[in-house]
């Protein structure tokens, strides 16, 4: 765990977030790789630890019935995933690691929706891939695209 | 070769391709990451070769002097780069590969910016990596 700092792509909303983890994930489904333009590499950060500036700059979107996107209105940077369905993932923002000013330490521990992967690219590397199937058994959310 | 077609997230904006190019590239620049949230993958199409619907849903902003980075306002998607060289009188478009309906076919061709790539994450395949410096010579 460490504080680390970020912000969008034109400096308008920054972030300072205590108890970052080492490690990061990347979610393959189409609304992620729609959303990024490749797919969504994120970061398990609590809410209650980021401190956000440029707050007025974040617009937001229910993009599904169980979770909502976030990015800066002035240059489009996805600012983070989060999840608004009552339980514990809710606690948690998935923040892009491209926003952070330093990556050094971090790992990418985990790949879901694998198998919705497009085949023209991959990320080298052993670490846990989980299907669609996989994933939504292990969190419980039904009906996900 | 077939009309290809994308969207965005929400579906605001809409794309058809007159012709899809075979290939797309990978840029690790800094303002790259950071609008793609990582890798940012875009493919280049030729301004006469798009069709665009939803283009009042389009926002972009200019990210530096040389180009604008353009977006969804309804849903925030990243949607893509184009030059504002006014030397170039319609420039193309750089469109993130992950907005594309049907990717088959196409291929990793290059990553660029390679020397600001994270150690944390690196992309299988024997395509050419290029750092800034030689995509400037």
């Amino acid at each position: 765990m460490s504080t680390r700092t970020g912000q969008c792509m034109c400096g308008a909303v920054r972030f300072s977030a205590r108890d970052v983890p080492d490690t990061f994930g990347a979610c393959h489904c189409e609304m992620c790789r729609r959303w990024t333009g490749s797919a969504l590499l994120g970061i398990t950060v609590p809410v209650a630890s980021v401190e956000w500036q440029g707050e007025a700059h974040i617009r937001t979107l229910q993009s599904s019935d169980w979770a909502e996107r976030a990015w800066c209105q002035r240059c489009g940077t996805g600012l983070y995933y989060h999840v608004t369905l009552d339980g514990p993932m809710s606690a948690n923002y998935e923040i892009p690691v491209g926003l952070l000013d330093d990556l050094s330490g971090l790992e990418m521990d985990s790949e879901i929706y694998i198998d919705h992967k497009p085949h023209a690219y991959a990320y080298a590397g052993e670490r846990m891939r989980m299907t669609r199937k996989q994933i939504l058994e292990k969190i419980g959310i039904e009906g996900a695209p | 070769m077939t009309d290809r077609t994308g969207k965005c997230l929400c579906g605001a904006v809409r794309y058809t391709l007159r012709e899809t190019p075979d290939a797309f590239g990978v840029c690790h620049c800094t303002m790259c990451q950071r609008v793609s949230g990582g890798v940012n993958m875009a493919f280049t199409v030729p301004a006469d070769d798009i069709e665009i619907t939803g283009a009042e849903h389009v926002r972009t902003y200019r990210s530096s002097d040389r180009a604008a980075r353009s977006f969804c306002g309804i849903c925030g998607s990243n949607l893509w780069y184009r030059s504002t060289d006014p030397a170039e009188v319609s420039p193309g478009y750089s469109i993130g590969f992950g907005s594309l309906d049907d990717k088959s076919g196409l291929r990793l061709a290059k990553e660029i910016c390679i020397e600001t790539k994270p150690e944390s994450y690196a992309l299988t395949g024997d395509h050419p990596r290029l750092t800034s410096q030689e995509c400037l010579t």
